[in-house]
């Protein structure tokens, strides 16, 4: 094999990853080993994730850099990724909750990732903390599609065993089977308010306790709803919404009256809940963060918002930072241009204070950049003044003192010692 | 995007395929080709009778068999696409048979058990055995003899399924994206306003099933295989539609002349006659050691292309 297997970083139901390197470019990877089981042949799961992470090439989809197939074995090799997004939160946030800054730029590439798979007829289905890796850069990047399908023309009848429970879609739970994008939407909603408090939002046992725990934060919807829902999930055979194409209709007379009676036993099952105020449910949240979760949580399916829509929501385009940055010319420029790895422990507390606030005012500039706001070019500036040039560099750059930020705040070791325990998948 | 593309046969892959190039002549490896697939439609019509029949929810049994129909078209292109890249003295046409249709059915989410698709090929093959039997006599009845429960033969099977399988994910490079063209059927028939007459219909989407048993899902886009079904159908029919250029009622849907009327002549060749013994020699050579037989009996076709 062209490549030496290192630690063991993690092991799922179907496959272990290791660390690799690789004897020809010594780049880092991740080898995620599948045994071919006599039983079942190959299993569907390693079909689905090749055939189609083989096409999904972007910054923020985990990149399938080749697949060795041998008798007994299948080793899928990936980009490497230092972590996901849940041990990220746990060694990085305040009790697991991140700050506004890394929340706006891990929920775009989540959504920019997200947008991608959908335009590449691409379905997730199974997005949640675990399946986001983060690498050493701070980049985002959607991995494990071993549960994603593409979907033709029309998505109809699929498995409704999809989505790991908390980061399930009411419509889902409710038995539908005709989900489309709008599914993943809903997980990327869930996520969001995940970052931004630091604890999942809906934490059900199971089927109905999940969309109970969801009923009671964003209310109960009318019956109509709920009826239609349900009926949809009894006739399973619907065409696309977004797509003007019938397709085999005759083959399939729906049963109405049993999809009404199911209907009606879905409304009646359901305690009226009066919808609670995300900005209750997360003080720490900015009113632009609350309006774009609240377009991505909608029961209703078809009023989600889609994941190219959400880019453009002015959670990300405003010029407001998530919050407030001294006046320019309050402060002298920094001292340092890139930051000492070990600088963080240090640095006087003002000292901090400083790269802080420009560490802030060149996320900021990233954002502005990647929205395509013109900006003028400047090199060193004031850090009240927007830094400028997202160049790739100056990102990293940013990202690193971030990350020596967010390490000196909490107390943890500076982000090169900070040992890789495993990659989730 | 990439991801909605599915892959066609390049131009070496078509003027010499891999079973030429072994020597099978081009109209037998047509025939196998097209008697593989008919193997994965009939293995998909028995097992579709396995479904159980739940008394409560009819729509479950119906959403069953509509995935596995899918999965059935779906295997069948994928069985053509893998000639392409193998030869027929490598695999046997029953054993890859096997695989796609398993294949498929993971694809399509409608698993299959291995060992119901395992005893259907088994009922299959034996009854084709039978036909090609010298002492077959109208007066004797097909009779199935089911697997022994402990002989060799069902685990025989069960490898080949499974390497079958391994196989066409191999030299397919797990491209097994597949486009079925029975949606862009019915749109195209509601363009030209034929989807009142219900015998265009029937006959074109009939010309589309009909059209998995030869190599042209491998070979053109979805709209040239549609319009030559609703050519051929409408046709028949004498359904008169705008065909004098400049207004060409196909070029409204993007596709050439040319390879509409090659898909159209893949589609009606199947359909010709053939003689008996034609069709028997073909029975012999579901697996790879009767195609080498008979390549050794006959020696290697060597065609110029």
């Amino acid at each position: 094999m062209n490549y030496i297997q290192l630690e063991k970083l993690g092991e799922g139901t179907y496959a272990t990853v290791y660390k690799g390197r690789s004897r020809t470019t010594n780049e880092v990877v991740a080898l995620k080993e599948i045994h071919l089981d006599a039983e079942e042949g190959t299993p569907s799961t390693a079909i689905r994730e090749i055939s189609l992470m083989k096409e999904l090439k972007h910054v923020n989809i985990v990149r399938l850099y080749d697949v060795i197939h041998t008798e007994t074995k299948l080793v899928l090799i990936f980009e490497y990724c230092d972590r996901d997004l849940k041990k990220y939160m746990d060694a990085h946030g305040d009790r697991g909750a991140l700050d506004p800054v890394t929340v706006r730029s891990f929920m775009y590439q989540l959504l920019k990732g997200t947008a991608f798979c959908h335009e590449n007829r691409v379905l997730h289905r199974d997005l949640k903390p675990q399946n986001l890796l983060i690498n050493r850069k701070g980049e985002l990047k959607l991995g494990d599609f071993g549960l994603a399908r593409a979907f033709g023309v029309p998505v109809n009848t699929f498995s409704n065993e999809v989505v790991t429970l908390w980061y399930r879609a009411p419509d889902v739970l409710l038995g539908s089977r005709t989900y489309s994008t709008s599914i993943d939407v809903w997980s990327c909603g869930c996520i969001f308010a995940e970052m931004i408090s630091g604890v999942p939002l809906f934490r059900g046992r199971d089927n109905q306790d999940q969309l109970l725990h969801i009923m009671r934060i964003i209310g109960t919807p009318e019956d109509r709803l709920l009826r239609k829902i349900a009926t949809e999930a009894a006739v399973s055979f619907r065409y696309m919404p977004c797509m003007h194409v019938v397709y085999f209709v005759f083959l399939y007379q729906p049963s109405t009256p049993e999809g009404q009676q199911q209907a009606a036993n879905a409304s009646k099952q359901y305690p009226r809940y009066p919808k609670i105020p995300f900005q209750q449910v997360l003080p720490k949240a900015s009113p632009q963060a609350i309006d774009l979760l609240e377009r991505l949580l909608q029961f209703d399916p078809n009023k989600r918002i889609s994941a190219a829509e959400a880019l453009n929501h002015p959670y990300f385009t405003s010029t407001a930072l998530p919050y407030p940055v001294p006046p320019p010319g309050a402060m002298g420029p920094p001292t340092y241009n890139f930051p000492h790895p070990h600088a963080a422990h240090h640095q006087q507390i003002t000292q901090q204070q400083q790269a802080q606030a420009h560490a802030q005012a060149q996320a900021h500039a990233a954002y502005m950049a990647q929205q395509g706001i013109p900006q003028q070019p400047m090199q060193q500036m004031q850090p009240g003044m927007y830094p400028v040039q997202a160049q790739q560099q100056q990102q990293q750059q940013q990202q690193q003192q971030q990350q020596a930020r967010i390490a000196s705040s909490i107390h943890a070791p500076p982000p090169e010692n900070v040992h890789v325990h495993s990659v989730a998948w | 995007m990439s991801i909605s593309l599915y892959p066609l046969a390049s131009l070496a892959q078509i003027e010499q395929t891999p079973s030429r190039q072994d020597g099978i002549p081009p109209n037998l490896e047509e025939d196998l080709r097209a008697y593989g697939c008919k193997l994965i439609h009939q293995a998909g019509i028995l097992l579709k009778q396995c479904v159980p029949l739940p008394p409560l929810i009819r729509f479950v049994v119906y959403r069953a068999m509509y995935r596995k129909q899918v999965a059935v078209a779906t295997a069948q292109i994928l069985f053509q696409r893998f000639w392409f890249v193998t030869s027929m003295k490598q695999f046997g046409i029953g054993d890859v048979g096997m695989g796609a249709l398993y294949l498929a059915s993971k694809l399509e989410e409608c698993p299959i058990r291995m060992r119901d698709l395992i005893n259907v090929y088994d009922l299959l093959l034996q009854r084709a055995a039978y036909t090609t039997s010298p002492k077959t006599l109208k007066s004797i009845e097909f009779k199935y003899t089911p697997m022994t429960y402990f002989g060799s033969s069902f685990y025989d099977m069960k490898d080949a399924l499974v390497v079958a399988e391994m196989q066409i994910l191999k030299r397919l490079g797990f491209h097994v994206n597949v486009v079925l063209p029975y949606g862009t059927l019915v749109n195209y028939l509601r363009v030209l306003g034929l989807t009142s007459k219900e015998n265009v219909c029937t006959r074109a989407w009939g010309y589309l099933n009909d059209a998995l048993q030869t190599p042209v899902y491998a070979l053109y886009a979805v709209p040239t295989i549609v319009c030559a079904a609703i050519l051929l159908a409408t046709r028949h029919l004498r359904v008169p539609l705008p065909s004098q250029p400049p207004n060409c009622w196909w070029e409204l849907f993007d596709a050439d002349w040319e390879d509409v009327w090659s898909v159209c002549g893949y589609i009606m060749r199947l359909y010709r006659d053939r003689d008996p013994d034609e069709q028997k020699r073909l029975f012999t050579m579901v697996s790879k050691k009767g195609v080498r037989k008979w390549l050794e009996d006959n020696g290697p076709q060597l065609v110029e292309s």
